[in-house]
């Protein structure tokens, strides 16, 4: 113990005695993880106010297709010539919309900011295994969405293939506009990307691995640093793989190699590309492509289930089956991705597969829902903003959640594929509610990042608005899959069959035009509460976890002192005989004699017996 | 006292460091499986592998590379004994074994190209073939780097915890790059 206190004495000395910041150290090349979370977080908003931009202008063109927007003409000049959006630029629009979307904000923006701000101040630890790797993580995302924003200024657009980028559309250049320059910098981007993803992946796991305070076993972490560790690890074995399938699309692209073409004819011309598949492209993309989906919902589960313990003043519903079921999604993620290519000529035994492992992953999937459910019920429930978000994420999780089984179900998918039923499902499931509980956790933690609170009034306009237009825009959308309408297509006046949806794009299109206005009430609570917003108390929503224990001031490392000690998990919210309705991690029992249960003890016998002895002179007394 | 200290201080950091070191390595490993399995369902879809006879060249550049392993363990050996001039003297060997490959490896191409099967191929188990040695070199490349770091350290009298650290990080890099570099050659041995 002494040896311990001696060392962080040293520590902070040092840490005193050398550190003399700069403006360049301190706010632009951090290696402090609190300050690299805000900057993961603001990218993250700035590159989520373009993609909602994009989804904008893309809506006006599938709500209006006939009609004229001078003012577009204005701004994107040759690609809305005479103020209608050109098809090559709508397929760039949704293609960019999505890339950023699934990459840059939510898992980027979401992992990014949520990891490194919580892991060590959740675990007890000064900073991340290696703060150096963790600055170079946010430098090496913010250089890849330069890049990507960079294709907008092309000549010929950017990418337009789709997010999957699948070949033919990708691997050759003069395809289509957004084939060319545009299409090279989405893979610069991504690779840029996915090396930001690592560092940062690599870092979040030797963190939790290593550097957990004394007493911080396990399963004594927080939901959320579960959630984060768990999407790190689906990030480091996933993303290599993506690596090397976008390698192989380089080599077809750039140097003429076969990997994933064959057989092309272009006008009159015969390529020469021979015996390469492009659904090869398809399966390593997946292989990625599925845990991705997973890597974006799972931190923002996470968040949800600390935010909803929090404000539900009662322990989480089943902590241990959080974790396996967290667990069992990780590892089931790796064995569904064919259920995105059931219309690619699969053997359907192993479509059947395919179609077999995902249907179970609805199993922690509802292990999860009805756990929040079970802690929201008879809770104590405070309805802070955050918890407004997260029991929306809850909603959105049930309702997109739903469509996943018609999804995964390869002879329904037949039919479903590539319509709208899959933008419906995927916005609910894994848009909305990761949104919502990114949202969540910047409402929740916003004081624990800037000092300060933000406004609750606005919150609250923000989510009621948001939560119901994302209804609005999303749900009607089934429908237009149900009847068949082709995601991704330009103008539904040019066919006869899709002409009777036209008003319900321009019912989604103005629900998403309110939503997006919705938006402003959060960018200017956000960016005020920065600087005037009401001065945060140490634990604002009187929660258990350690990051409430750092002063509200930051320092380098976190602590003054010593790093505090963990005794118990972290959801004693309500514990009958407690003095008050939360007890800190940072609590040892013999300070809690009253409450302490006897599972607490985890087969400690002598503290069994002390509390047994404690009990017998003291409870009495009490009756 | 206080020495101690420090050193548990450095050694309590490193731990997570050298970790990291292992966390890439596995995601090295899987992105070479992700072009490995890229090889199997190609070439079972198709029927055919890259039908070479590889060339002699790489049977003995693999050799070289099981050397440099070799050395690289007895300069981690010594260095642990504390004899930094063994050390540095079979991180040049290591050092220039690990150059030997990369030459190896550009003759072994050239011997392929010189036979025909060149990089873009209409077949694309050979073109693989390039990519996977292709990445697998660099990986020599970054792996060298880290030897002459070491070199570097020891010639520097950094303390014996950094210069364990550091040999250490080298190590578990470069046997890594060793044995996925056998794995690769059975692999193209196997599936010809």
């Amino acid at each position: 113990m002494s040896t311990i206190s001696l060392h962080d004495t040293h520590h902070d000395d040092h840490g005193h005695g050398h550190h003399h910041e700069t403006f360049l150290t301190k706010y632009v090349f951090s290696q402090d993880h609190k300050m690299i979370a805000k900057q993961f977080l603001i990218t993250g908003i700035v590159m989520a106010v373009i993609a909602m931009a994009l989804s904008i202008l893309f809506r006006l063109q599938l709500a209006w297709p006939d009609k004229s927007f001078p003012l577009l003409e204005s701004f994107l000049g040759k690609w809305a010539e005479g103020g209608r959006i050109k098809p090559d630029f709508y397929l760039a629009l949704v293609t960019i919309h999505g890339t950023i979307m699934v990459f840059f904000v939510l898992t980027a923006g979401l992992s990014g900011t949520f990891s490194n701000l919580l892991i060590p101040l959740q675990l007890g630890a000064r900073d991340m295994a290696s703060p150096f790797l963790n600055m170079l993580s946010y430098w090496f995302f913010f250089i890849a969405c330069v890049v990507m924003m960079g294709s907008f200024f092309t000549q010929t657009g950017p990418a337009s293939g789709g997010w999957t980028v699948y070949p033919p559309l990708s691997a050759v250049p003069k395809a289509m506009p957004g084939s060319g320059i545009g299409m090279t910098l989405w893979l610069i981007s991504m690779v840029l990307f996915v090396a930001s993803s690592l560092m940062g992946g690599i870092n979040y796991v030797s963190t939790v691995l290593n550097m957990r305070t004394k007493g911080m076993d396990l399963w004594k972490m927080p939901l959320t640093i579960w959630a984060f560790f768990l999407t790190a690890i689906l990030g480091i074995l996933s993303f290599p793989v993506l690596v090397a399938g976008v390698v192989l699309l380089v080599f077809d692209r750039s140097f003429g190699t076969s990997f994933y073409l064959s057989d092309m004819v272009f006008g009159t011309e015969i390529m020469p590309n021979e015996g390469g598949s492009p659904i090869l492209w398809q399966h390593l993309f997946w292989f990625l492509g599925h845990p991705e989906v997973y890597i974006v919902i799972m931190p923002a589960l996470g968040i949800s289930s600390e935010i909803i313990s929090v404000n539900s003043r009662k322990p989480i519903f089943g902590y241990h089956a959080m974790v396996y079921s967290l667990m069992g999604i990780t590892i089931l993620s790796f064995i569904v991705w064919g259920h995105h290519m059931f219309v690619t000529g699969m053997n359907p035994l192993l479509g059947g597969v395919f179609m077999i492992t995902t249907l179970i992953i609805a199993v922690p999937s509802a292990v999860k829902t009805f756990n929040y459910l079970a802690t929201l019920w008879r809770g104590n429930i405070r309805f802070t903003p955050a918890m407004l978000f997260a029991i929306g994420l809850v909603s959105f999780f049930i309702s997109g959640g739903l469509t996943g089984i018609f999804l995964g179900n390869a002879s329904l998918d037949i039919n479903l594929h590539d319509t709208y039923f899959v933008v419906a499902h995927f916005h609910l499931v894994m848009g909305s509610a990761a949104i919502f509980g990114m949202l969540a956790g910047v409402y929740h933690w916003f004081p624990k990042m800037f000092g300060r609170m933000m406004n609750a009034k606005l919150a609250y306009l923000h989510f009621w608005v948001t939560f119901i237009c994302a209804y609005l825009v999303f749900f009607p959308l089934h429908f237009l899959g149900l009847d068949g309408v082709p995601r991704r297509y330009y103008a539904f006046t040019e066919f006869e069959f899709m002409n009777k949806w036209l008003t319900v794009n321009v019912f989604v299109t103005w629900s998403a035009i309110i939503a997006a206005l919705a938006q402003i009430a959060f960018l200017f609570n956000f960016f005020y509460s920065i600087f005037r917003g009401k001065k945060a108390p140490q634990n604002p929503w009187e929660a258990n976890t350690l990051e409430w224990t750092t002063p509200v001031e930051h320092i380098h490392g976190n602590w003054p002192g010593e790093i505090p000690t963990v005794y118990r998990w972290p959801y004693d919210y309500s514990k009958p005989g407690a003095a008050e309705d939360f007890i800190p991690q940072t609590v040892p029992f013999s300070q809690t004699m009253n409450s302490n249960l006897p599972h607490d003890f985890e087969g400690n016998e002598e503290a069994e017996r002390i509390q047994l002895e404690w009990e017998k002179t003291n409870k009495p007394a009490q009756n | 006292m206080v020495s101690t200290i420090q050193q548990e201080n450095a050694s309590i950091n490193f731990k997570p460091k050298k970790f990291v070191v292992w966390l890439f390595v596995v995601s090295s490993t899987i992105m070479f499986g992700g072009w490995t399995s890229y090889y199997l369902v190609f070439a079972a879809s198709k029927g055919k592998g890259h039908g070479l006879v590889l060339p002699q060249v790489f049977t003995y550049s693999t050799i070289v590379l099981l050397a440099s392993s070799v050395a690289l363990f007895l300069a981690a050996r010594a260095l642990k004994r504390e004899e930094r001039g063994i050390q540095q003297f079979f991180l040049w060997v290591t050092l220039a074994l690990g150059v030997t490959f990369g030459v190896l490896q550009f003759q072994g191409w050239s011997s392929m190209i010189s036979t025909g099967a060149v990089m873009v191929n209409n077949n694309a188990a050979i073109s693989l073939i390039y990519v996977v040695s292709g990445f697998h070199l660099l990986h020599i490349l970054a792996g060298l780097c880290l030897v002459i770091s070491s070199l570097i350290g020891s010639y520097r009298e950094v303390p014996q915890d950094v210069a364990v650290y550091r040999q250490d990080i080298t190590s578990i890099f470069w046997h890594f790059i060793d044995i996925l570099w056998i794995y690769l050659y059975v692999f193209l041995l196997l599936n010809s």
